[in-house]
């Protein structure tokens, strides 16, 4: 059980091969004690960037420090970090028990500790096959398995989400969430927004090697919108905009198609008593929460208000 | 680094490399040992000096020492596979200190290599003398000179195995490597042999070190006859050990040294 956090920090990292610049002045923190999402396209340099933290990539210059140390420094560098990268890192002759022991043995961690993870991350039916069988949501597991050898105060995982089914990932998030409640810093890279949005409580966007916003989820998001369905939309949409003259509050209202308004800035039963105040009619209301996907092209078409993608 | 070692026993031992190994050594010495001492070497084509004489028995344990490419191999497969396999980057992340890593490898696999030499000399050994008592042959050469030179037969397959971790360790790439190791130890020194000027070189190249351990000159007269040239001299047994044993080094070097700063990507 962990207690005391670990801070992830990445400052002024560049990394060049060639005339190609992977990674680009980036700075950013990751907390303990709530899942980060490392986020960007394919290519943007999450996992140099990953790979620079672990000291498995030399950086051109700037630092990566995990507890305000580099990685090669870490006294117990695998009982304090769990770093996941490829999912086939496996020799297909060794059994997912021989995989373990192998890097218990090198990380100096007990053998209880491998039949305790196989048995936790229900991988137990499979220890004695060989890896070269595994399926896609199988190795995932054992590549987990692996990184929490040390039961480690920090974890870095590419893509862990990479081929996992529906079950797969709801598994996942299970195992995260559990593992950030421990006080532990998690730092997940994903390039399908979707998959993490459930999961992240901050985010560090980053594109081309460059970061584009960094902050918690629910400030980068914003307040949902309020779909509102209504036969009076019209009358509706005027009305809120006079109240928001006498509320003082910053609101919007876009009218999205015949008898169909989006509200910014007040929510549902706010619009739903409104409507009512003034005896408008009101089908339907519907709170829309930004979508990472949606945050993310609003972040990298330059939509986005400064206020918002300022980094933290 | 006692962690290390441990991990690349259990590495080593969870797959059936090391059994298949040992049995090639079995059959290597054994066998090819015990198959051409029953045909005698005054039977080849063409022919060597019997086994009753001491050349005789020094060209069939030299022989031994053209298989040196198998533990070579060996070395090199084990290397590779952890880029092959992609797992170096699992290995550097638990052990981020990369030159220990490669101690760790270089000292469990002298192990497997003094393994592999002990059971092809204990092999040939045995079935050169029960052969030889079979045929009513006495060897040219006393029973313990002969289990001294299997014995550094052996320690020149230690030798071996290590300089294919250390090219393994260089190139990398798994089939590159293998093309590398078994190609220059099989083919590339007899093909190199057959330039005149650079033959000279034969004695301090690995193959005629080797030879040098067992006085094994058959291959270096049998060039020199055929090229017309002068004859090559080997090495004393003591300096091509001592030539070996820098090729080792160089090997286990490179091995130690390359590894430290280049991205596992």
């Amino acid at each position: 059980m962990s207690t005391d956090g670990l801070t992830v920090e990445v400052s002024h990292l560049t990394k060049r091969y060639g005339e190609i610049t992977a990674v680009r002045d980036l700075s950013f923190t990751v907390e303990p004690g709530v899942i980060t999402g490392f986020l960007g396209p394919n290519g943007a340099g999450k996992t140099t960037t990953m790979r620079m933290l672990t000291g498995l990539v030399s950086p051109t210059s700037g630092t990566a420090t995990i507890g305000g140390k580099p990685y090669k420094r870490l006294a117990r560098p695998s009982g304090t970090v769990g770093a996941m990268f490829d999912a086939n890192a496996f020799h297909p002759g060794h059994t997912a028990r021989d995989h373990l022991r192998v890097y218990a043995a090198m990380g100096g961690h007990p053998d209880s500790r491998v039949t305790e993870l196989l048995h936790q991350l229900g991988l137990a039916e499979a220890a004695d096959r060989r890896t070269r069988g595994f399926s896609t949501g199988m190795r995932q597991r054992l590549n987990l398995a692996t990184a929490l050898l040390g039961d480690p105060r920090v974890l870095l995982l590419d893509e862990p989400g990479n081929g996992l089914d529906p079950e797969g990932m709801a598994w996942l998030r299970g195992v995260l969430r559990g593992l950030a409640a421990d006080g532990r810093t998690v730092l997940i890279s994903s390039h399908v927004l979707s998959e993490v949005q459930q999961l992240v409580d901050d985010v560090v966007v980053i594109r081309r090697g460059e970061l584009v916003a960094a902050g918690p989820w629910s400030r980068l998001a914003g307040p949902p919108a309020v779909l509102v369905t209504s036969p009076d939309a019209e009358t509706l949409a005027a009305t809120l905009a006079t109240s928001h003259a006498n509320a003082g509050t910053v609101l919007r209202v876009d009218t999205v198609g015949p008898g169909l308004l989006r509200v910014h800035g007040l929510d549902a039963p706010g619009v739903a008593d409104l409507a009512a105040a003034h005896r408008l009619r009101v089908h339907e209301l519907v709170t829309e929460n930004t979508s990472l996907e949606q945050l993310f092209l609003d972040l990298t078409t330059g939509t986005l208000t400064n206020d918002r993608a300022a980094t933290s | 680094m006692t962690h290390l070692m441990r991990a690349e026993f259990r590495r080593l031992l969870a797959t059936r490399m090391w059994v298949g190994l040992l049995i090639a050594a079995a059959v290597l010495g054994g066998g090819m040992i015990g198959a051409m001492a029953l045909v005698g070497p005054e039977n080849f084509d063409p022919p060597l000096p019997g086994l009753d004489t001491e050349t005789g028995v020094r060209s069939l344990l030299g022989i031994l020492g053209y298989t040196a490419f198998v533990p070579a191999a060996a070395g090199t497969v084990a290397v590779t596979a952890e880029y092959r396999h992609r797992t170096a980057a699992v290995t550097f992340l638990f052990a981020p200190r990369r030159w220990q890593v490669l101690a760790a490898k270089l000292a469990t696999y002298a192990v497997l290599g003094l393994a592999y030499g002990l059971v092809l000399a204990s092999t040939a050994a045995a079935a050169l003398l029960t052969v030889a008592a079979a045929r009513g042959v006495t060897l040219g050469l006393p029973a313990h000179t002969v289990l001294a030179l299997l014995g550094r037969i052996s320690v020149a397959m230690v030798v071996y195995l290590l300089i294919g971790v250390g090219m393994g360790a260089l190139i990398r790439n798994q089939v590159a490597a293998l093309c590398v190791v078994i190609g220059y130890l099989y083919m590339g020194e007899t093909l190199l042999m057959m330039i005149p000027g650079v033959n000279m070189l034969y004695p301090v190249l690995p193959g005629g070190a080797t030879a040098a351990l067992t006085d094994f000159t058959y291959v270096a007269d049998a060039m020199s006859e055929q090229l017309g040239s002068a004859t090559i001299q080997l090495l004393p047994p003591a300096a091509g050990a001592l030539v070996l044993g820098m090729y080792a080094l160089t090997a286990a070097a490179i091995g130690l040294v390359l590894p430290m700063r280049r991205d596992i990507t």
